[in-house]
């Protein structure tokens, strides 16, 4: 699952997210993060066998723990399906399907926006 | 043998037997062009690509008192308004005047909305004359209110277009699309084997008159486009780059926002997707044979953007077969390409043509004057004077320093030689880093005593073969006063500086008798 964490002030400096890694069999991968002493958000992506365990861990920790279902959307109306995307997409998330649509695969996107702003009709967007 | 007035009876009997350009290659491929040509009548073809080379006459009829429009913005965008009073052209590149616009809404996204039928803001100058008192006016206008409205294209439909790359380090924002850096991607621009010049290829049916699928409506070929160049190489029947080019007309007033739309290329302008499709009869067993191209038949060359240069270099030959499976290897690499148009769209015009033909709606005209296939050739433009290379400066010799130097004694090199930059080599001479005077105030200031720990080690350089015009536009996107100069082994041969640059453009302008 991909989700944003939520860090207040108060546990910006505790060592959370280096606990969770060693402490739980999970597979973790950080897509985004933005945290300063003031607080911040973190995109991550968390499977594996102790996902569950590692996610009420960072809950206990003080995380507040947002789950998301869309990183990314593409307006079909706007889109022409150029497929000018398609190349700079780092992890293949954008692919021209057998009747030459572009499909973009949310569950592969990693929210990096790339595509975005090469879109020539700006008609994908990163869900924040 | 059959004629273009046989086909129309056909269309007019309901017998007419059309296909599109991707189904005649199967067609020919299972019964050979002898059969295909007895059973097809017509083959439909189809591209939906940025044409950057678009516009649109607009006549907004008289006011009271009238004006004679010499300066004319729709939302914001200039159109040419140096004809008759109330005659304004509009060009899909041209840019928002509100510079935080900009590309983002440019003459290409007016041509939309007006096809969209969407209220624009007009907003007009002028001198005022004794014909034309009114010197200013701010209204709304609407196609439906606009007495013409007519898209003339000078240039679409390249016949073929070379692909793209960028070897060098940085990301190239261009009309190709975005290239990432080290050749990370390639994209192309054909519609391959639905391409209509691809389909007849040597402009046996296609000419002024020839009526075509624009946007929706239906329009006609007005004659060549400009640079149709009728020399480019050939491989199987088809030319491999550039070549052919047509000039399109057609009444926006009839089209649909769903075959022609505003686009914007990153970092290089606003451009016009343009939706065609143009109907190739089926004569004889050569056009069976033409409109027989695969996307594996048609060659084109990869090419290196990273050369801002008329010519750039070629990196390999590939044909859209390759290109359209996703990847291609370059050097042994797996690189992923992009198409720039789209064939969903392509293949969706080339089918509503043929429903057009089959419905009756659309009949095959035969050109009043075919398309040139010999004689064209693009020429450059020469300019008045050749454009200054890196090396025909006169830049100070060179000083160089080495990774392991002190500080010290690299400060004392800058002030001896009363220099800012100098770059770093290491014991053959090649290129290592550059180090600034900033640099060495900010290792004397954090106490570093190596050179080695202060120098920058990613340098944007400058090659002796470059025109001075493309480092200076380096030094303005990177924001830096200077480049090393290296030639192709990487060794240092001087350094170029933003200086250097300022004073041969005074010296040019000081000799015509101009100022800065």
């Amino acid at each position: 699952m991909k989700a944003w964490l939520n860090f207040s002030p108060s546990i910006v400096n505790k060592r959370v997210i280096a606990d969770l890694i060693k402490n739980y069999n999970i597979n973790f991968n950080i897509l985004k993060a933005n945290i300063t002493p003031k607080g911040g958000k973190m995109l991550i992506e968390i499977n594996g066998k102790e996902a569950e365990e590692g996610i009420k861990f960072l809950e206990e920790a003080g995380i507040e723990l947002q789950p998301i279902t869309r990183v990314v959307k593409k307006d079909e109306d706007k889109c022409i399906d150029c497929g000018a995307c398609v190349s700079l997409c780092p992890v293949t998330a954008i692919k021209i399907e057998e009747d030459w649509g572009v499909e973009v695969d949310d569950e592969l996107c990693i929210g990096c926006g790339f595509c975005t702003y090469s879109c020539p009709m700006k008609a994908i967007k990163i869900i924040e | 043998m059959k004629t273009v007035e046989e086909i129309n009876q056909k269309i007019k009997d309901g017998d007419v037997v059309v296909v599109t350009a991707a189904e005649m290659t199967q067609i020919v491929r299972e019964s050979g062009a002898e059969e295909a040509a007895r059973e097809v009548d017509v083959v439909t073809t189809g591209t939906f690509g940025a044409m950057c080379s678009s516009g649109a006459f607009l006549n907004f009829g008289h006011s009271d008192p009238p004006i004679k429009m010499a300066k004319t913005y729709l939302n914001g965008v200039e159109a040419y308004s140096g004809l008759a009073a109330v005659d304004a052209y509009i060009g899909a590149g041209q840019p928002n005047r509100n510079p935080d616009i900009g590309f983002n809404y440019g003459g290409a996204h007016v041509i939309e909305d007006l096809i969209r039928g969407k209220n624009i803001e007009l907003s007009a100058e002028s001198y005022g004359t004794d014909c034309y008192p009114l010197t200013e006016v701010k209204t709304e206008i609407n196609i439906e209110k606009l007495n013409q409205a007519v898209m003339i294209n000078p240039r679409n439909c390249y016949q073929n277009y070379a692909a793209a790359t960028n070897s060098t380090k940085e990301t190239l924002y261009t009309y190709m699309g975005t290239l990432l850096p080290n050749m990370g991607n390639v994209s192309y621009s054909s519609a391959g084997e639905l391409s209509p010049l691809l389909n007849d290829p040597y402009f046996e049916t296609i000419g002024l008159g020839t009526r075509i699928f624009l946007c929706g409506s239906q329009g006609y070929v007005i004659g060549e486009g400009t640079q149709h160049d009728t020399s480019v190489e050939r491989e199987n029947g088809v030319p491999v780059g550039g070549a052919g080019t047509l000039m399109l007309k057609g009444n926006m007033k009839k089209m649909s926002p769903d075959y022609v739309r505003g686009a914007t290329m990153p970092k290089y302008g606003s451009t016009l997707f343009v939706g065609l499709g143009i109907p190739i009869p089926i004569l004889n067993e050569d056009m069976a044979k033409r409109t027989a191209i695969s996307n594996e038949k048609i060659v084109c060359h990869i090419v290196d953007y990273g050369v801002a240069r008329r010519n750039r270099p070629k990196i390999m030959k590939t044909n859209y077969k390759e290109l359209r499976t996703g990847t291609i290897e370059i050097n042994g690499v797996e690189v992923p390409t992009s198409p720039l148009s789209s064939y969903k769209k392509a293949a969706e015009i080339a089918g509503e043509l043929k429903n057009w033909i089959n419905k009756g709606e659309f009949y095959l005209t035969n050109p009043v004057k075919k398309l040139a296939s010999k004689g064209f050739e693009v020429k450059p433009l020469e300019t008045r004077k050749p454009s200054v290379l890196v090396k025909d400066i006169k830049v100070k010799p060179v000083i160089t320093v080495h990774p392991t130097d002190e500080i010290n004694a690299v400060a004392k090199k800058l002030v001896d030689n009363s220099v800012n930059h100098v770059p770093v080599v290491n014991s053959t001479g090649k290129l290592q880093g550059i180090v600034t005077s900033w640099d060495i105030a900010n290792a004397v200031a954090k106490g570093k005593e190596r050179l080695g720990e202060v120098m920058t080690r990613k340098v944007v350089v400058a090659h002796e073969d470059e025109p001075v015009d493309v480092v200076a536009r380096r030094i303005n996107k990177y924001e830096i006063s200077g480049l090393p100069i290296v030639d192709n082994k990487n060794n240092v041969k001087g350094m170029i500086t933003a200086e250097d640059i300022s004073r041969l453009i005074y010296a040019k302008k000081g000799k015509n008798g101009g100022s800065l």
